[in-house]
């Protein structure tokens, strides 16, 4: 009996889906409008969950290339500025000083660039966002392979030599698919030949990509640019390991400090960005966007919501002598709520579908514009696919249950 | 079995509230019903006609009163037991057809079955076997919008019969039909009678009571003794 009564219902389930889908095909405009408003709510869902992951991706990239065992000193106080106060505070001495005497600093790297100054390799013409000046080891200060050629050697920034290390953006531009090592390219006029290429890394580090640049030796950057000798934007120092980065963090501020005669009580005239103080930034940036995007979406899906409501309200109205005709013929109240709710989930499935391809098409894009990082994943699919389900039941429900409460001898008439 | 009354009504009563006002729309209704009867139910309107077709068909439930269909007390059921019986003793003819406009015609046929545990394999054999059976065997393809008048109550005829009901209930059958096919369809009804199925013809027309073998007045929610 029991296993009768179960086949009985998986039949009577199966034929109540299969009921849906025919009403669905037959009502193709109104089937339409449905999809298309959950499609953009699910768009908007799933932009959110792939920006958000490729938000936190990109967070730990880009820890991950700054590197762990590194800090970034930064000239001024950039978490609390005070009027006037100078930005030029770091010096070639504190450099050096730094390089002598800092515990534990194998490296200490002055930073120090130009911004859109054209190029030219042959008749290929471009504005390069970042002319960088570097010491010997630019790769390996910032975890930053080559792909090919070498890298600037003492020699190099010491002569200052008209050499230069490439970006993946440029190279691509201005050789194509040739090799640029060895050849000869024109920064502003002065010519500067190619000894090493840089790797893609491929994502943007805000305004521009952080592929497009070409690094120089600081010296012959200094000298052939007209900046300002004495002082540098920022300085990078490079630790032995990745242990007491707060003991090496206090000692580079005591030192610091110390370099710029400052006293007791005075604030610093210099700011130390560690990788965890990034992380830490991103982080802050990722919750915001959740927040933005969250609320973004959710009304986007709750208008979906309402569209589906409202025609499907229109739809039992219209089907009124069907309904009746069914509740007649011996349809049960919970076969016709089966029905309408199977109707609205098949739509927002549909929609759910479409949705999730618009709003990864739209996330490609605002990828290529360099304004998100994308992540796909199983994620998205998962919670587009839940979401939809759960509108089309909650939004569905009050139209299904108008639909199971109508009478027959009310609605067949004459 | 067959001694036994299809149908037998023991003073059925029903009340309507209208604007407040309590209006009684059957006074006392008795009768009974053989099994293979032909019945005529004639009334104007307003005569309680359609109140007592609605209880017969089980779409409604009198006030007081007792209502037996094929032995069993129906009166005071709740409504998903008259669903399951309406479905499995009682076949619907209603004057405006009622087809489902985006399904074929044998689909239409199928649709009570369709709430009925008969397996899928067997319903459409037996939908195709009514759609021969009214004539229609070369339309079962064809969506209600492809049919004459005619040719769609054919349908709606091969939809009532196809869970083999005990009973067949038709509403005005031929109301919105010409004369000419207002017979064929009344000639068919009696063909189904004549194969031993139980048939109530609800009409306002005497020349189609006539098709009956019994005729009941109805008047002012009481049977008039013809």
């Amino acid at each position: 009996m029991v296993a009768s009564k179960t086949v009985d219902l998986v039949r009577l389930s199966w034929r109540i889906l299969h009921m849906a889908l025919t009403a669905v095909w037959a009502h193709r405009l109104r089937s339409c409008f449905v999809i298309l408003g959950v499609a953009l709510g699910i768009a908007s869902l799933t932009i959110i969950v792939a920006a958000v992951d490729g938000a936190e991706r990109k967070a730990y990239e880009i820890v991950d290339s700054f590197g762990p065992d590194a800090v970034f000193i930064l000239g001024g106080d950039i978490r609390n500025r005070a009027v006037g106060q100078r930005t030029n505070t770091l010096s070639y001495a504190d450099a050096e000083v730094l390089r002598q005497s800092l515990p534990g600093a194998y490296r200490v790297v002055p930073m120090r660039a130009q911004h859109n100054l054209p190029v030219r390799f042959e008749n290929n013409k471009m504005q390069v966002s970042a002319i960088v000046g570097a010491t010997a080891g630019y790769a390996d200060v910032w975890n930053w392979p080559l792909s090919e050629g070498r890298d600037f050697s003492e020699e190099d920034i010491q002569r200052g030599a008209k050499v230069c290390l490439i970006g993946d953006t440029p190279a691509n531009e201005l050789f194509g698919d040739r090799s640029p090592v060895g050849r000869t390219i024109y920064i502003e006029k002065l010519p500067v030949q190619v000894i090493g290429r840089l790797s893609y890394r491929g994502f943007s580090g805000g305004g521009g990509s952080i592929d497009e640049r070409i690094i120089l030796p600081i010296t012959t950057l200094t000298q052939r640019f007209n900046l300002d000798r004495k002082y540098f934007r920022a300085l990078r120092v490079k630790f032995t390991s990745t242990e007491n980065m707060d003991f090496h963090v206090e000692n580079l501020t005591s030192l610091l400090r110390k370099q710029h005669n400052l006293a007791e009580g005075q604030p610093d005239d210099f700011s130390i960005l560690t990788a965890d103080e990034i992380l830490g930034f991103l982080s802050m940036f990722k919750g915001g966007l959740l927040l933005f995007l969250g609320i973004t979406a959710a009304v986007a899906i709750v208008v979906g919501g309402f569209v589906l409501a409202n025609l499907f309200y229109l739809s039992v109205d219209e089907r009124k002598s069907e309904i009746g005709l069914k509740k007649a013929l011996g349809a049960k109240n919970s076969a016709i709520l089966l029905q309408v709710l199977a109707e609205a989930v098949i739509l927002t499935l549909i929609g759910s579908l479409f949705g999730m391809a618009i709003g990864m098409g739209m996330a490609q894009l605002l990828e290529r514009l360099g304004i998100l990082e994308i992540l796909f994943s199983w994620k998205v699919f998962t919670y587009s696919t839940l979401s939809s389900v759960a509108i089309g039941i909650l939004f569905g429900l009050r139209p299904a249950r108008k639909a199971a409460a109508m009478v027959p001898i009310e609605v067949l008439k004459g | 079995m067959s001694h036994h009354p299809v149908i037998h009504l023991e003073d059925i009563c029903k009340t309507f509230s209208l604007a407040g006002q309590p209006v009684e729309v059957l006074k006392g209704i008795s009768l009974q019903i053989d099994p293979g009867e032909f019945i005529a139910l004639l009334g104007t309107s307003g005569s309680g006609k359609s109140t007592l077709m609605h209880i017969l068909g089980l779409l409604d439930r009198p006030t007081t009163g007792r209502y037996n269909l094929a032995g069993q007390d129906v009166s005071q059921l709740p409504d998903e037991r008259l669903s399951e019986l309406r479905n499995s003793m009682v076949g619907f003819i209603f004057q405006s057809f009622y087809l489902i406009p985006y399904v074929s015609a044998r689909e239409n046929v199928m649709l009570p079955g369709l709430y009925s545990s008969t397996p899928g394999r067997v319903l459409k054999a037996r939908a195709e076997e009514l759609l021969t059976l009214v004539g229609l065997a070369d339309r079962m393809d064809f969506k209600p919008g492809q049919l004459s008048g005619g040719q769609q109550q054919r349908v709606a005829i091969a939809r009532a019969l196809v869970n083999d009901p005990q009973v067949l209930l038709a509403d005005e059958p031929t109301g919105q039909l010409d004369s000419k096919t207002s017979g064929e369809i009344l000639d068919l009804l009696s063909d189904i009678h004549r194969q031993g199925r139980t048939v109530i013809l609800v009409t306002h027309d005497l020349a189609t009571a006539n098709y009956a073998g019994r005729k009941i007045f109805l008047d002012d929610g009481r049977i008039k003794n013809s």
